[in-house]
């Protein structure tokens, strides 16, 4: 007899096995049908669909036999059960029946009417995952991902503009969605749709904070397509990245604030508290994630590069570990990932032996692709499986309106802002293609879901899921035509861009720096500095230290410069490193036209013989490039 | 209030920040009259996701030990290799740390959380998965966690670390860790020493496994006997619970040896019969455990002999194994992809589609290492051609990262079971018993085979390499994922303690003493003398599967240059391969007139390997790209050297002694049938008839670089 029952229950654990088989096997099914879909479109240049919209479309309809088809396995399961002993939900609960105790976790609370829908089909209950897999498996490689292939170039050259678009632009769009959100809530209230439970102020807020991530990446991969003008491309990039990070932060410092007395009515020190958090995960998140790229460049004293594969492994691994490290300090991994892509790109990549460079590079593609197709297709997935949906029409419509004013108020008056300090003009076309291309995505909906206890995260779920459904599907499609309707250039190769017509406006050229030396003044500082101690700390490139430091530190600066710095200083050693430097070189240079920075170069004069002659050879190339490469401007504002 | 409203947006347009508490406030005016039920409410909402929240940092706080294990792995590895140090592997060590860790865990950590009482609320008869509790007008969802026994309910888990950092998915391993590894073997088959030793490798695998699995099973149930006499058990221990035993531990793994072999580059042919073994091994264990687990007598006594029982276990065993092998060889002549141009496309796709054949396998029921084994197999040989170089490349580094990766978390995470796994019931008479019996049955699996096998091999398999294989019986990741699987009952845990110990033991003490058993036993390590033909041939052989695109394939010219060797006696000697061979050399050149040009852009096309009535189709079916490949002659060849020139060789062999003895009919007429095609494959045929040719009078020197040992 006990064997008998010890069989069952290996049956039963080989069948749950089973059945986790075949949930991933169903994505692995949507997956190969997407990427084969993407590969019918791309080959016939279909750009209205893009790979995460077909991903969204095939989870639909997946979502929709698993939910229609499938049987509920367990009938009895969706009883509810009546207990007068407790008062409250708590987190374990231990239930005795015949005389076993199990243990019963916590969920979360479900509305009325989802009660006797399809609770208790194993299926469906297999499909919708702990949404702790999206903050710690699926979303980290994408964020990296973006972070490692910022185009440092153009980012840095519209950094201010991306920095005031990020920061400023989501707390905006935040507060006015937060804002009109409650609105829509207190009008629902009047009309007594929203009697069951409370929308807080705060509710409203968060929902305001996550809707405010915008992930373009539809539109993003068009342009990549197109070749549209790089600045725009750099613009909406970065600012869709930086955006993240401030939206997952926000978020997260606005569902800490917890007024002590009355939970609606406005607590100073609580609100401080929380912008304290803000600024505090903020930093914290970032300096973490910057010191854990520093760590990995500390491998350029080893030698692995005569390991590729160790080398890979253990680039993938630090950088996963900035991510987990940062989430278990309490600070947001999202935030750390990123810098640690952007200081890895700048300093590691470098260190990096040829063979791994290529493996990382396509190994975090590879990474980014998959993950990102596996959320959009769960997106598909949830809007049918997910089983505690709460549509409310209005709250629905009021997101919509609510989400398109935002970005309004976000785009326009921030470029008018920026307009006034930029001399290169944001032209009103690319205003209008920014404020189109608002999607929000992945990050969104993890946000979203991270988060369904309650019946208000519930009903907010609902609304992003379809927001971004709308967005990714209507927005995504429309790009191209939106592109020609508003005459933006495309096929525009960021290289000639910068290389040709470079005759005729010479003069013009010069004031038209000054203004982008006043926004860059910091980030030269930041790039002597850089150029002349942090990457000859870190990596096997740029002028050794001992040419660059005082000499009273000399010994100090012997013991720290990699032998390999001393050869690479030829000219042929270079060129190896042209993804920062030859980026960088150019903001460099452009602003080594003004005046002021030739204090700068005559103290780096004093360098050894081979290092004189290479930044010579730069500043000669500083003023043939500065000519050039403001050329390309004025005809976008002539086109505006 | 609603009236302000519409002019916020505005405000908030001018001056965002500075105006936010004044937002706020007007907010909080609104619904001013907040009830005290609410707050109560407001303030349990913020405890749950407190309590979320420190369940997220735990969550964090576990992957990120490992994460940090595998970088201190990596690092340390590292230094072993440089410093040239190969007493340890990187496997032995990860275990190693992850002692260390579990150690840390165990005794480092505060106990945290007690417990309450449990509530005995509703009448049902069983348990759910999902709970609906309405509690005051409103309705939980909450979900089953497991069973506790009633004594362990006051502290069922005083160390919630432990509890994080235990991951109780075993189909976790199975679904997520072991297929990396598995397909990473089975695309890296060597498979030209891989098939010339495939009779020695199926025996040795098959029956082998067979045996071992007996031998040990009942030495085991011997000392099970013996502990109930003593009154050592405690519970029930069956018959088919040793049976199990024997076969999760009849599983080698000798991948501690296997590198060691690499690094020294020792006898290929003993490695490839270690490495062919232990692969199709594994997955002869698998199958051979589920088996004897879904063995179920039918009769009142459940653990008297039941020969029916029996048989459908047998037939369970023969029908999973042939399904997963048809399910693989299945999906990986499906991934036929065309889509050259987007290599990310193709990277994705291959590895999903060798994920799902895993998925599909286990979904259906059959066993989903092996499907993925053969399916890595499959996807070596046909799909790896239909593959844009750069994929190449891609696929073969992204699954060596995963397979290095997957290795060295599941032996970290061994290292972590011993101290964090709080079931473990170490029984000294048991564990003795099993080393015994491990060993034992290792030896009454190698030393007969062997035996038997030589009787029919003329290439003997020496006495040395013998005792290496007998030796080298290490267990490893399979062993343990399938202990890890079921640990519910008494003698499961007693069995995956046991099988952890011998993990342990064998890795650390039988894979540190490779280095000093190679010498000891005489074996041939380096075999590579720097000259010109040497070094071509050496570069030929690590140029394997595919697996090594680093190094360009030389043209296979070359490699028949290699060929050459003094010539009667080798072709005597070939008569025994020929015929444990037949059967391959019959798949081999349908395999290259049929199969070759269907699936792949390679071979010869089918218009003119098929009979004429079939043209039609075979126009269909051949792609245009193969007559466009067949104009280009030898440069184009030397891609496919892959398997064009592994098997080859084989196929040179055979005809070697074709010519040299039994059946030269065979050869010469396939040569000449061959002779019949169009004028530039004719070209590139004749070359490799005249390859064969010249083989098949100098004999192979590269084929039997051991003979001087045996």
């Amino acid at each position: 007899m006990e064997k008998l029952k010890k069989y069952i229950s290996v049956k039963d654990e080989d069948h749950f096995y089973h059945q986790g088989a075949v949930e991933l096997l169903i994505f692995n099914f949507l997956l190969i049908l997407t990427i084969l879909t993407i590969w019918l479109f791309k080959n016939h240049r279909f750009r209205f669909l893009h790979e995460t919209g077909g991903a969204m479309l095939y989870g639909l309809v997946m979502g929709l036999v698993i939910r229609y088809v499938t049987k509920s396995s367990d009938v009895e399961s969706g009883i509810v059960y009546e207990c007068e002993k407790l008062k409250s939900g708590p987190s374990t609960l231990l239930i005795n029946v015949t005389n076993h105790v199990y243990e019963y976790q916590y969920k979360r609370e479900i509305s009325h009417h989802n009660v006797h829908g399809h609770q208790g089909n194993a299926m469906l209950q297999k499909m919708t995952f702990d949404p702790s897999i999206f903050f710690n498996i699926l979303l980290p490689p994408i964020i990296f991902h973006a972070g490692y292939s910022l185009k440092k170039r153009h980012f840095f050259r519209n950094l201010g503009s991306i920095l005031t678009y990020a920061f400023l632009g989501t707390a905006i769009s935040c507060i006015v969605i937060g804002v009109i959100m409650y609105g829509f809530v207190k009008a629902m209230e009047h009309i007594g749709q929203l009697k069951q439970w409370e929308f807080h102020f705060t509710d409203c807020l968060f929902f305001g904070s996550l809707m405010s991530a915008t992930d373009p990446v539809t539109v993003l991969a068009i342009f990549h397509e197109l070749n549209v003008d790089t600045d725009l491309y750099t613009l909406l990039f970065g600012e869709s990245v930086l955006n993240d990070a401030v939206a997952i932060v926000l978020t997260h410092s606005i569902s800490i604030y917890s007024p002590k007395v009355n939970p609606n009515a406005f607590d100073a020190a609580a609100f401080f508290q929380s912008v304290g958090n803000f600024l505090g995960i903020f930093a914290g998140s970032f300096a973490m994630g910057s010191s854990y790229g520093v760590i990995t460049h500390l491998t350029k004293f080893t030698k692995l590069c005569e390991f590729p594969m160790l080398e890979t492994g253990l680039f993938f691994l630090l950088s996963w570990s900035a991510f987990l490290s940062a989430e278990a300090a309490g600070l947001t991994g999202i935030v750390a990932v990123l810098f640690c892509g952007v200081t890895q790109a700048h300093y590691t990549y470098n260190n990096l032996s040829p063979d791994s460079r290529m493996r990382t590079k396509q190994l975090f593609e590879f990474m980014n692709f998959l993950a990102e197709n596996v959320i959009f297709c769960y997106m598909g997935l949830a809007l049918f499986t997910f089983q505690n949906h709460i549509f409310n029409p209005l709250f629905i419509f009021g997101a919509f309106v609510a989400v398109f004013i935002a970005r309004a108020c976000n785009i326009y008056p921030l470029s008018f802002l920026l307009n006034l300090g930029r001399k290169q003009k944001i032209p009103r076309n690319f205003q209008h293609m920014m404020m189109f291309s608002g999607l929000r995505g992945a990050i969104a909906f993890a946000l979203a879901i991270r988060d369904t206890d309650s019946q208000p995260k519930q009903m907010m779920f609902t609304t992003a899921l379809l927001i971004v459904f709308f967005t990714v599907w209507v927005f995504g499609g429309g790009t191209t035509p939106m592109l020609t309707w508003l005459q933006i250039r495309v096929g525009v190769d960021p290289d000639e861009d910068l290389k040709t017509k470079a005759a005729s406006q010479t003069a013009s050229n010069l004031d038209k720096n000054t203004t982008k030396a006043e926004s860059a003044w910091l980030f030269r500082i930041w790039y002597g500095f850089d150029h002349k101690y942090l990457k000859p700390l870190l990596t096997h490139a740029g002028p050794p230290l001992t040419s660059t430091l005082p000499e009273w530190c000399s010994p100090v600066a012997r013991l720290l410069t990699s032998p390999s710095a001393y050869g690479d200083q030829l000219k042929d050693g270079d060129t190896d490193y042209i993804i920062n430097n030859d980026e960088l070189t150019e903001n460099y240079e452009s602003s080594a036209h003004i005046p002021v920075p030739a204090q700068d170069r005559i103290g780096s004069i004093q360098a050894t013989g081979k290092e004189d002659i290479q930044e010579g050879d730069l500043g000669l190339g500083g003023y043939k490039l500065q000519l050039q490469h403001t050329a390309g401007q004025p005809q976008n504002n002539s086109l505006a | 209030m609603r009236p302000g409203e519409g002019e916020r947006p505005g405000i908030a347009l001018c001056a965002v920040l500075p105006l936010l508490p004044l937002l706020l406030l007007a907010a909080g005016g609104a619904s001013g009259g907040a009830e005290r039920r609410q707050q109560q409410q407001r303030h349990e909402e913020l405890a749950t996701e407190k309590e979320a929240e420190e369940s997220h940092r735990q969550d964090s706080v576990s992957l990120l030990t490992f994460i940090l294990l595998l970088t201190l792995t990596i690092l340390t590895i590292w230094l072993f290799k440089h410093r040239r140090v190969r007493f340890l592997h990187e496997t032995g060590l990860a275990m190693i740390y992850g002692l260390i860790v579990g150690v840390i865990l165990r005794y480092g950590t505060p106990s945290t959380s007690g417990h309450d009482k449990p509530f005995s609320c509703s009448q049902e008869d069983r348990p759910f998965t999902t709970l609906l509790v309405n509690v005051s007008g409103k309705f939980f969802e909450y979900t089953l966690k497991g069973e506790i026994s009633p004594g362990k309910i006051h502290n069922v888990e005083q160390n919630d670390m432990l509890r994080k950092v235990r991951l109780h998915h075993f189909s976790f391993f199975f679904n997520i860790l072991l297929p990396p590894i598995i397909f990473h073997a089975g695309y890296s088959l060597k498979k030209r020493h891989f098939f010339r030793n495939l009779g020695s490798i199926l025996a040795y695998a098959f029956l082998g496994t067979a045996v071992s699995c007996f031998i040990i099973g009942n030495l085991m149930y011997g000392v099970v006997k013996l502990m109930k006499l003593v009154g050592q058990l405690s519970d029930k221990f069956y018959y088919t619970d040793c049976l199990l035993f024997g076969a999760i531990i009849s599983a080698t793994d000798p991948v501690t040896v296997l590198a060691i072999f690499n690094e020294l580059h020792a006898d290929v042919d003993l490695y490839a019969l270690l490495f062919g073994e232990s692969v199709l091994n594994d997955a002869v264990a698998i199958v051979l455990s589920s088996s004897i687990v879904a063995y179920q007598p039918t009769g009142e006594n459940t653990h008297a002999f039941d020969a029916a029982a029996f048989f459908k276990s047998v037939g369970v065993f023969l029908g999973i194994f042939s399904g997963s092998f048809m399910m693989g060889a299945v999906t990986g002549v499906v991934t036929f992809t065309k889509l050259h141009c987007f290599p990310l496309l193709e990277t994705a796709l291959f590895f999903l589609m060798s994920w799902s054949t895993f998925l599909l396998a286990e979904a259906c029921g059959f066993t989903g290492v092996v499907a993925v084994l053969f399916c890595g197999i499959t996807q070596a040989h046909y799909t790896y051609n239909n593959l844009s170089v750069e994929s190449r490349s891609r696929t073969k580094q992204l699954f060596e990262v995963l397979h290095f990766l997957a290795e060295n978390f599941i032996f970290s995470y061994m290292g972590l079971a011993l101290f964090t796994f709080q079931k473990h019931i170490f029984s000294p008479v048991f564990i003795i018993g099993a080393f015994v019996a491990i060993f034992l049955g290792r030896a009454a699996h190698i030393y007969p085979l062997s035996f038997l096998l030589n009787l029919g091999r003329r290439h003997k398999i020496s006495w040395s390499f013998q005792h290496m294989m007998m030796f080298s019986g290490l267990r490893g990741a399979m062993a343990f994922a399938l202990a890890i699987r079921d640990t519910a009952t008494y003698s499961h845990q007693m069995m995956f303690s046991t099988t952890l110990l011998i993990v342990f033991f064998t890795v650390w003490i039988v894979g540190g003493g490779t280095t000093p058993m190679l010498s000891w036993l005489n074996i041939r390590v380096g075999d590579r003398v720097p000259s010109v033909e040497e070094m071509s041939e050496s570069h030929w052989l690590y140029f394997r599967v595919g697996v090594d695109p680093d190094q360009d394939p030389p043209p296979t010219n070359d490699s028949f240059q290699v060929l050459q060797g003094d010539g009667q006696d080798s072709a005597r000697r070939n008569k025994t391969k020929q015929e444990s061979a037949w059967l391959f050399r019959l798949w081999y050149s349908f395999d290259h007139n049929y199969l070759k040009p269907i699936l792949t852009h390679s071979g010869p096309p089918l218009t003119t390997t098929l009979p004429s009535w079939c043209g039609l189709i075979a126009r269909c079916l051949t792609s245009p790209q193969v007559y466009d490949n067949q104009e280009q002659l030898r440069e184009e060849d030397s891609d496919f050297i892959l398997n064009d020139g592994d098997l080859t060789v084989t196929y040179g062999d055979t005809t070697i002694t074709a010519n040299g003895s039994s059946g030269p009919h065979t050869a010469t007429t396939n040569l000449d049938s061959r002779r019949t095609k169009s004028s530039s494959e004719e070209a590139l045929e004749r070359d490799l008839g005249a390859a064969d040719h010249e083989v098949a009078s100098r004999g192979t020197r590269l084929v039997f670089p051991l003979e001087y040992n045996a």
